[in-house]
């Protein structure tokens, strides 16, 4: 059996509460998007999982919880994995400079939902996942630089002794010492701000597209808690 | 089972320009959970968990090739997977996947994982 571990979970945030909660008041609605980005995270979260319900209610399916205790029926599942995550080719595909090709459905509640808040789900996939992996990236690199080779090394040596074999799987205990003795994590501490920085610099036209749809995102969700909130009071009164 | 590269996927890695063929397959990640498979394509035996784990079994250990994020978003809710290649969170992280996006091809990072956590963010 695996090792599973729940989720720490909060319960509904603030801005899906509040929604809830001024639904009977009678106070105006606004579109403000608030400014810390804890604030603006959330107000995304709640839009995303809006639009997700609406569009799963439109084909008679409902969202369960985030890590419900009981999985539904594997039949019961797939149609609920197709209808939120899309079905078919992968239309959206991206190679990053790590290796991995990261790839996204455009069909399907997620997908929809994106598109409303991002207005443009393709250029937002391909920001979304290389500024989603810019540490990734830095930490690859990383590993071509002497020092960090030379630690690495000293910690393989660290982790087998000489006349031992070497591990398959080093414990953590034994990771963690080895790790400070041969001197590897401040070798990454020390490298890691230097190669983030170059990353940083070299996908400087997908920081940019990240935060240009990243606001348009956020006043797109503004509007439309705005909007549930109006429609709420609207329905109460 | 470590995946191999075919030649014809080896030629489409290294020119990086070209489109590369995504597979057709659906990735079966029951929804809220994090999936990896021992095959490249979300083929073989698959891991899953709705929650973090620090210490991934031996089976699936440095053997995972594909994976999937099929969390779903919610304010507050951890909904990015951080995969990293050594326990405990340790050493660096490999990939980073947010709701719905799936990884069935790696060219050179394969057979690396030995831990995720769930996150806000990446």
């Amino acid at each position: 059996m695996l090792s599973v571990t729940r989720r720490t979970r909060r319960p509904l945030a603030t801005a899906a509460a509040a929604l809830v909660l001024t639904g009977c008041a009678t106070v105006p609605a606004r579109s403000t998007v608030p400014s810390s980005p804890q604030a603006q995270d959330e107000l995304l979260g709640t839009a995303e999982r809006t639009l997700v319900v609406r569009c799963l209610a439109a084909r008679d399916l409902t969202l369960p919880d985030t890590a419900p205790a009981r999985p539904p029926a594997p039949a019961e599942d797939r149609r609920l994995q197709a209808a939120l995550f899309g079905t078919g080719p992968r239309e959206l595909s991206l190679t990053l400079a790590t290796g991995h090709t990261v790839t996204a459905h455009t069909d399907g509640c997620v997908a929809a939902a994106r598109q409303n808040l991002y207005g443009d789900q393709t250029r937002w996939f391909r920001a979304q996942v290389t500024v989603d992996n810019l540490r990734a990236e830095a930490q690859a690199r990383m590993k071509d630089d002497p020092a960090h080779r030379a630690a690495l090394d000293r910690w393989t040596r660290c982790a087998a002794p000489p006349g031992r074999p070497r591990p398959e799987r080093p414990g953590p205990a034994v990771a963690a010492r080895c790790e400070r003795e041969s001197g590897l994590a401040d070798v990454r501490a020390r490298l890691e701000p230097v190669e983030l920085a170059e990353v940083r610099a070299l996908r400087g036209d997908q920081l940019a597209t990240y935060r240009q749809l990243r606001t348009r995102a956020l006043r797109r969700a503004a509007e439309l808690s705005a909007g549930t909130t109006e429609q709420k009071g609207n329905d109460a009164s | 089972m470590k995946r191999i590269l075919t030649a014809a996927a080896a030629v489409l890695a290294l020119t990086g320009g070209l489109a590369l063929t995504t597979p057709a397959v659906a990735a079966d990640c029951p929804s809220g959970h994090f999936c990896t498979w021992q095959e490249a394509d979300f083929g073989g035996q698959r891991a899953n968990w709705s929650g973090d784990d620090g210490w991934w079994e031996g089976w699936i250990a440095d053997t995972d090739s594909s994976w999937a994020n099929h969390g779903i978003s919610g304010p507050g809710v951890k909904d990015h997977v951080r995969v990293y290649e050594s326990a405990w969170q340790g050493g660096a992280m490999t990939i980073c996947l947010a709701p719905g996006q799936e990884v069935g091809y790696n060219g050179a990072a394969n057979d690396r994982g030995d831990s995720h956590t769930w996150a806000m963010g990446c």
